[in-house]
């Protein structure tokens, strides 16, 4: 059988229990690829904390957001979060000068790592930081990941942002009768 | 008394922002990290208000606050259900398993004090 492909973007979350192939394209973002080696199911997200407004409380709820979206997808798909492991791609230094600028991409990478932490996820492989752009394909059914760094990453950071949601969205509140 | 609050969420994560939420309003908060563990805390602390996910280990959230409503003591409890699940079909499956209310994640903690303040209180 021919295994599928799907691509995600920012804001994106896919998870599977089918033999698929998510693919992305990093630049300063995050993807968390979770996998559950027993039932074969797999999944990717691609996030970006909003970072820099100074509301540091935001920045992490949206990430935890994330995180959740992806949990959830992988346990709708038969995976149990007990057994999940993680690998984590992106977080690309995309300014030449260090400077006294808010280090959006670094926040998300410890941001990831704390939280995955806290939720006993073990880490088994990380490609973070660095200059340049991450494509990466990630297959649901055995966990491999495989990434390839390209040069372009200004240009795939700008697309990341073309693509970005222009505000965070909370969820809506139902009262039944 | 404050009222208690039950909050079954299976993410230690999301755990702490609703209990963040939560104790800015004095209320008295109960945690469990699955519906197994939310029914023995009820054996020995009656609450006043349940917060629950839907997607956890071992017993899903729609199947939790179907097994409350089957109870004597919490079948008028007051339930909300704080989920990813932004769906329609889930919504009414969740009117259905007996939810006094549907919140879809990420919450605003200002809203879910309001709306927790407004369910208690109808009920008072």
């Amino acid at each position: 059988m021919r295994t599928g492909e799907v691509t995600i973007y920012i804001g994106g979350v896919y998870a599977s229990g089918q033999p698929m192939v998510v693919k992305t394209l990093l630049g300063s973002c995050i993807a968390v690829c979770l996998h559950d080696a027993v039932r074969g199911v797999g999944g990717m997200n691609h996030f970006m904390l909003p970072g820099g407004n100074g509301d540091g409380d935001d920045a992490g709820r949206f990430g935890v957001h994330a995180m959740d979206l992806l949990i959830g997808a992988i346990m709708k798909a038969g995976g149990d979060r007990r057994r999940l492991i993680a690998k984590v791609f992106g977080g690309a230094n995309v300014l030449d000068v260090q400077g006294p600028v808010v280090d959006v991409p670094r926040q998300n990478v410890e941001f990831i790592r704390t939280f995955l932490k806290e939720e006993e996820i073990p880490v088994v492989s990380a490609d973070v930081g660095g200059r340049y752009a991450r494509h990466v394909h990630f297959h649901t059914q055995d966990g491999r990941a495989f990434v390839k760094r390209v040069r372009r990453v200004h240009a795939v950071r700008a697309e990341e942002q073309a693509r970005a949601a222009p505000a965070v969205k909370y969820g809506e509140i139902t009262l039944f009768e | 008394m404050p009222a208690t609050i039950l909050v079954v969420e299976d993410s230690k994560t999301v755990r702490a922002l609703i209990r963040a939420a939560l104790l800015a309003d004095d209320y008295r908060v109960v945690e469990a990290p699955g519906a197994r563990e939310a029914l023995t805390a009820l054996e020995d602390t009656p609450v006043d208000l349940v917060i629950t996910d839907v997607n956890m280990p071992d017993i899903d959230g729609l199947t939790f606050t179907r097994t409350l409503r089957a109870r004597s003591r919490e079948r008028s409890t007051p339930i909300l259900v704080l989920t990813t699940e932004d769906g329609e079909a889930m919504k009414q499956r969740g009117r259905e398993a007996g939810a006094t209310g549907w919140l879809v994640k990420p919450f605003r903690p200002d809203q879910l004090r309001d709306t927790v303040r407004r369910v208690l209180g109808a009920r008072a």
